[in-house]
Order: C-alpha cells, then sequence, then structure tokens
C-alpha cells in the first residue's frame, strides 16, 4: 500500500501585505495572494495550466528567515510561514518596465493594453523595435496554447523555437503537423485570439457549446486526477490496494477480499517495475484521461513466442485481480498472462475466473491430476495456469475443458464425475453464462443484483454499486437499491449509445460534486451536465436527465426482450451464485466470523451462540437470499418488469416501443 | 462512541480527528466526501477537524472503476 497517502497536508501561518493568511502547503503564491484578495497582474498564468512563470508580471516579494528576494508568484509554492510584499517600490518598477517591453512590441492587444495599465506603462514607443507587431490579435507568446496541448491532451505538437526576440510559437520543423488531432484546445486557452477556430467537421449545432464543456473535462483530468485516482499515471490498476483494503479484491475464486501479498501486485510495483512508457496512453489519441498503459521489453517465459521481448497493452485492474484471484501474487505471471490472453483473443477475466473456480475444484478434490493432464492446480500454480492457457489455444488437453467456462464445467463435472451440483454451482463464478468480473459482492446486494442482473451477464460495466452499498451505506432500504438499480445501468447505457467514456463520468470528480447530497452526488451532476450539453451541442435539443434516462431505457428495454427471445432474460438468469452473494464454505465463514455473526444477531435476529458453523452458514445463505429476492422484486417494479423479469406492454407502450416487430418477440418467446 | 455512515460504531476519544476516523476505518480511497454531524469537512481539513463525541460521520465513496 506504498501508493496510498493518508496523512493530511500542513498548513502555514504566512503574511500578505500585513494580513493574515492560512495556506495549504505546496499552494501557489498567485493562488494564496489572489484568495487573500490582493490583485496581481499576470500575462501567461491560465486556472487550469501548470504555472511555468514566463512572463514574470507575478513578480512579489518573499521575506523567508529575514531574507528579501522576489519571485514569480504563480509557480512559488508555499513551503514555510513567510512574509509577502505584493507591491514594493522595486516590484512596481520591475513590473511596469515588464509591461512597457510588452506594450512596445505588442501595442494593441487588448490583453497588453490592460496589463500596462494596471502596471502604469503608457510608453508604447520607449521599446518600439523592427518586430513591433501593430495585429490586435497578435500571438504574445504567453505558452497557454503549449501547455494546453500538453496538459489538456498530452501531445506536444505546438512548441516555441528560437531565442530572445526571435521566439516564436510552431509546429516541428515550422510545418503543419498532421499528428495534430485538431481538438481546439490551443484555440480555447488563448487570450489573443492569435489561434482562431475553424469548425468544419460533422456539422455539430453549437460547436462552441461542445468545445466549452469538452475542455471543463480536459481542465479537470490535467489539474485533479493527479490527486484523485491517478488514471494518467497508473490507469484503473490504482484499484488493486484499493479493493484490498476494502475487503473487496477477489482473492481465491472470491472467498476473501484481501491478501498480505497484494503489496506485490498493486499499482505502486506496476509503475515503479513494469510500465515502461511512463506516459499517458489512451483509447485515441486525445484522450484527456488516457489511462492505459504498457510494459515493453517483457520477456516471456513460456508459450509459443518463450524467449521473445514484447509489447503488453496493460495490466489494468481486472487482469492484476484476476491474479489475485487465481493466487498469483506475481506480476510476471500477470504481465504474462495479460499478453496470452490478448493474444489468443481470450477475454483475460473469463479466463482468470475460470481458471479459479478450476482450482478450488482441484483443492475440494473434484478434479484431480487425472483428469488435469498431470497438473496439479492448485492456487497460486501460476505455470500451470499458463500451461492451460495455451492448451486451450491450441485446442488440446485440459485447456479444452477450461474453455468452455465456468457454466459448462460445473454441468460436465456434476455429470460426470458425480460432482456435487449444489457446490459447483455455489462456488462457481456465472450468471447467464458469464464469469463474474473482479470485486467480492458479498457485502454489497445492491452490487449482487447490478451484476447478476446485467444483461450479458456480471460485469461492472452495467452497474458498479459497490462503495455505495457495502461502504456508505447510502442506500439502505430496497427501495433505495432498486432506484439506483433502475438508474445507474441507464446512465451507464446512454453513455455507451453516445460512444461516452463511463471511466470520464466518475473517476475525475469535479470539486463541485461536494455540493450535493449523497444520492444526488453520486451521479456526477457536472460531468453528466457536461455530456448533456455534448448531445445538445450535436443535434441542437436540449437534454435533461429524464429525457436521457427515457431515450436510454427504450434501447435498455429492447436488450432485455432480445435476452428474454435468446432464453436469458428471466429471473431465473438473474441469481446469482452463493458465493456472490455470502460465504459458501466454513473457511469463508470462519475468516469473517465476527462481522457474519454480528450480522445474524442484529439483521436476522438470530443468536449465532451454540450454533455450529454448518448451521449458520445455513441460516446466513437463507437470510441473503431472501433479501436478494426482495430487492430483485423492487427493483423489476421500479424498471416496469413482471414478476419473471419481462418488460411489461404498458412499459413498452410507455416507451414508445411497443411496436409490432417487438411485441412479435414477446409474443413468440411466450408461446 | 461515534458512528460512522450509520453502521459502524467506534470508540470516541478526546483529540480525534476525521483522519484518525479515516485511518481507523481504513478508508483509502481518495474520491471521498466527509460530513461531521451533516457539516462538510474539507479535505484539507482532515488532520485538524476534530469529531466530537456522538458525532455522526458520513464518508462518501465516489463510485469509480473499469
Amino acid at each position: 500500500m506504498a501508493t496510498i497517502t493518508k496523512a493530511g497536508p500542513k498548513k502555514y501561518e504566512i503574511s500578505i501585505n500585513g494580513k493574515a493568511a492560512t495556506v495549504v502547503e505546496g499552494t501557489y503564491l498567485l493562488k494564496a495572494v489572489m484568495d487573500a484578495g490582493f490583485n496581481v497582474p499576470t500575462l501567461c498564468h491560465h486556472k487550469d495550466l501548470t504555472p511555468d512563470g514566463t512572463c514574470r508580471l507575478c513578480l512579489c516579494e518573499v521575506e523567508v528567515n529575514g531574507k528579501k528576494r522576489l519571485v514569480t508568484a504563480c509557480n512559488y509554492p508555499v513551503r514555510g510561514e513567510i512574509k509577502v510584499n505584493t507591491s514594493t517600490e522595486e516590484v512596481k518598477k520591475h513590473r511596469k518596465n515588464l509591461a512597457e517591453m510588452y506594450l512596445g512590441r505588442w501595442p494593441n492587444v487588448e490583453a497588453i493594453q490592460n496589463i500596462a495599465k494596471l502596471c502604469g506603462a503608457t510608453d508604447k514607443e520607449k521599446y518600439k523595435s523592427e518586430l513591433t507587431d501593430e495585429n490586435p490579435k497578435a500571438c504574445i507568446l504567453c505558452g497557454h496554447c503549449v501547455r494546453a496541448c500538453s496538459s489538456f491532451v498530452i501531445q506536444n505538437i505546438l512548441g516555441f523555437a528560437g531565442r530572445g526576440i526571435k521566439r516564436h510559437l510552431t509546429m516541428p520543423f515550422g510545418e503543419i503537423d498532421p499528428n495534430c488531432i485538431e481538438c481546439t484546445s490551443c484555440g480555447y486557452v488563448c487570450p489573443t485570439g492569435a489561434i482562431q477556430v475553424a469548425d468544419n467537421m460533422n456539422n455539430p449545432a453549437d460547436p462552441e457549446l461542445i468545445r466549452r464543456h469538452g475542455m471543463r473535462i480536459n481542465a479537470m483530468m490535467a489539474t485533479l486526477d493527479k490527486a484523485q485516482n491517478r488514471m494518467r499515471e497508473v490507469g484503473t490498476a490504482n484499484l488493486v490496494e484499493v479493493m484490498d483494503s476494502y475487503d473487496l479484491l477477489p482473492v481465491h475464486n472470491y472467498r476473501f477480499g484481501k491478501h498480505p501479498d497484494t503489496k506485490k501486485i498493486d499499482s505502486g510495483v506496476m509503475k515503479s517495475q513494469y510500465f515502461t512508457q511512463d506516459a499517458a496512453d489512451g483509447c485515441w489519441l486525445g484522450c484527456s484521461m488516457a489511462c492505459a498503459k504498457a510494459v515493453d521489453g517483457f520477456e516471456l517465459k513460456t508459450g509459443p513466442y518463450k524467449g521473445q521481448k514484447v509489447i503488453v497493452d496493460g495490466p489494468e485492474y481486472e487482469t492484476a485481480a484476476g491474479g489475485s484471484n487465481m493466487g498469483g501474487f506475481d506480476l510476471d505471471f500477470i504481465v504474462e498472462y495479460n499478453f496470452y490472453c490478448d493474444t489468443y483473443g481470450v477475454d483475460t477475466i473469463s479466463f482468470a475466473t475460470t481458471m479459479a473456480f478450476v482450482m478450488e475444484a482441484f483443492e475440494a478434490g473434484i478434479i484431480t491430476e487425472e483428469h488435469t493432464g498431470g497438473k496439479t492446480l492448485k492456487f497460486g500454480a501460476m505455470d500451470e495456469a499458463l500451461e492451460c492457457l495455451h492448451e486451450m489455444a491450441r485446442g488440446e488437453g485440459f485447456g479444452v475443458e477450461v474453455g468452455q467456462g465456468t457454466r459448462r464445467l460445473k454441468e460436465k463435472w456434476a455429470k460426470e464425475l458425480g460432482a456435487d451440483p449444489n457446490f459447483l454451482n455455489d462456488i462457481g463464478m456465472e450468471v447467464k453464462g458469464l464469469e463474474f468480473s473482479e470485486y467480492v459482492t458479498k457485502e454489497s446486494p445492491a452490487q449482487q443484483a447490478g451484476y447478476a442482473m446485467a444483461m450479458k451477464g456480471p460485469q461492472h460495466d452495467e452497474a458498479l454499486l459497490i462503495f455505495f452499498d457495502a461502504i456508505n451505506n447510502q442506500i439502505p432500504t430496497i427501495e433505495d437499491k432498486a432506484e439506483t438499480l433502475y438508474y445507474f445501468p441507464l446512465f451507464r447505457t446512454w453513455f455507451g449509445l453516445l460512444g461516452l467514456c463511463k471511466l470520464i463520468w466518475n473517476d475525475v470528480i469535479p470539486p463541485s460534486n461536494s455540493n450535493y447530497p449523497p444520492n444526488e452526488a453520486a451521479k456526477i451532476p457536472e460531468r453528466v451536465e457536461d455530456f448533456q450539453k455534448f448531445y445538445e451541442g450535436m443535434i441542437g435539443e436540449p437534454l435533461d436527465e429524464e429525457k436521457m434516462l427515457q431515450q436510454s431505457a427504450r434501447v435498455f428495454n429492447l436488450q432485455r426482450l432480445m435476452s428474454y427471445y435468446f432464453g436469458r432474460g428471466t429471473r431465473e438468469e438473474d441469481i446469482p451464485p452463493l458465493r456472490a452473494i455470502g460465504p459458501a464454505t466454513v473457511e469463508e465463514y470462519l475468516s469473517r466470523e465476527e462481522r457474519y455473526d454480528k450480522q445474524m444477531k442484529e439483521d436476522i435476529g438470530i443468536d449465532p451462540g451454540g450454533k455450529t458453523v454448518e448451521e449458520k452458514l445455513v441460516i446466513t445463505r437463507d437470510f441473503r437470499y431472501k433479501h436478494y429476492n426482495q430487492i430483485l422484486d423492487a427493483a423489476y417494479k421500479r424498471r416496469g418488469w413482471d414478476h419473471n423479469g419481462v418488460p411489461t406492454v404498458e412499459r413498452l407502450k410507455e416507451l414508445g416501443i411497443d411496436i409490432p416487430e417487438v411485441m412479435a418477440l414477446l409474443k413468440r418467446q411466450e408461446q | 462512541m461515534i458512528t460512522v455512515n450509520n453502521k459502524h460504531k467506534l470508540d470516541w476519544y478526546e483529540g480525534m480527528t476525521v483522519q484518525d476516523v479515516l485511518d481507523k476505518m481504513d478508508y483509502v480511497l481518495p474520491l471521498i466526501t466527509v460530513s461531521v454531524n451533516e457539516q462538510l469537512v474539507q479535505g484539507v481539513d482532515y488532520s485538524t477537524y476534530e469529531v466530537p463525541d456522538n458525532a455522526q460521520v458520513n464518508v462518501f465513496h465516489l463510485a469509480h472503476g473499469g
């Protein structure tokens, strides 16, 4: 857990022009001065960009331990108790001189004229030269565009060339760079209009509206991500240590939620020993979150490419957590199975979850080395797991069985090996034939339902409610959970329909979010507004939450009907295995005995004293399944579905999708 | 005694700060909002904001993930 900092920031009492102010360590002096109510002129500063102190206008006098010196306030971090004077005679003289130089070079630019006025500079002739530019929209070399290109979209297409008075803005070799993605960030931050944006792509109804909200997101990524989830730095891998801390990281086929060896596979180790490009990477060029990561020069130890050095895309959270689920707390193993899954076209989640199930079945004696082709497939058997993956790809040996997935293995082993089907169903983590993604859901009934009700099976794209429920306790009643199970999948479906990334939605949180009560804050209202404005800017129609949910519900209900038509969209297919809702074995119960006993006493109303663990397991299971079914009933009702989880005719009419083709789907399945 | 998220009881002591509560609960996610008796506490104040006895502390984790 080396990557998590718990200690709060230090604060310092500083004096600004004789006025006392409390400042958090690391705050730039310019912000502290402005917050204290003093105005300091600046040309190169922009609230959303990293300061670089090029214009020198924000000079202030700082006294540290009795020694005075001039600093540029915009990039001077407060790291102690200091005295600041923003307008000494020396400071004013420097600023006036600088302003006169700017005025001599760009006499007609409004931003320069305003600065000159603030600094008492009026003489346009003093520094006039052959390079004086009379254009009122001249580039003033503030560097906003260069920094926006770098920090908003991580591109570095724009830069400066030349020295001194010959310094100028350019693309590489003075040519238009074909790699410029035309994101318009440079034009957005340009204070003079020197960079003009010509909107000629896709004919949006209101390009300025789209740009305004897009830049709001870019700015937030550039300024907040590093203090929040560090998506640019380590991607979703930041979740490994977080999930372990909250007892939510799958370990040994979801039996446990944490492990002492998690520190061997956390994002800190990935960052320091594996991620090689030391740069943000995105699904597409110009993504301002850019959370994809890569491992270069990784030498493979197994398989057809053994000994070769390759580039591996990842690993991200789910792949690393798949490692802990198999007991593979070794990043060499995780990166290798990541590479081969990608190469063979196998989903890392399905592979890891199925393999974890196989390992538990092996340890329980359901299968032996006789069935696995001599492989001892205990938890942590990383070489053997990789061999199964290679066999799967070659269509040979036990790997062929593993490749069938968890559902078919359960059926096969019950039928052919006489294994207890109930036990297999309890520990085989799949719903609708799809393996669970990598979160432990035992203490989150809303997440259990979110997973199990998801159209294509238990994946978190449709509903990730684990913190709402298990940690925040913000949706305590069945109705609260049903409401969340109503809107959350519709949000995510709508994002998908418009091609908007769910990570952008809630992995960087705007400061405005703290103004909302928890259940509203969970929706990240400012970001939803951004997304709605993208729609409005493109289509020309305003959109509110109700209309957005309505649009999404039309598709969502159609998907459910299709699922129903193909035999998956019913209540029977919305029931998770026991391990998803609670402990399935004695060992599991004992590992969290205090928690389960407490719940038995407080929530179920039964005294666990004097009961065997086996008896307590049955009581816990019955209670949790009953509770789960109550949530399912409430969620179906809220969604306008019947007791069997099928959209009602009334709901289809309400959504305006009761067209003959849709009604025919319903009727044909019922027949 | 204080209550965290209307669920967990923690023994209170003189000088207990929000940061102490977070440490005790092992709440490490950066994306949280904390309120003490419905009063919002800013992140920079976690290590100095003292939690009174019998307080209701809500630590709201924002969902995120891939």
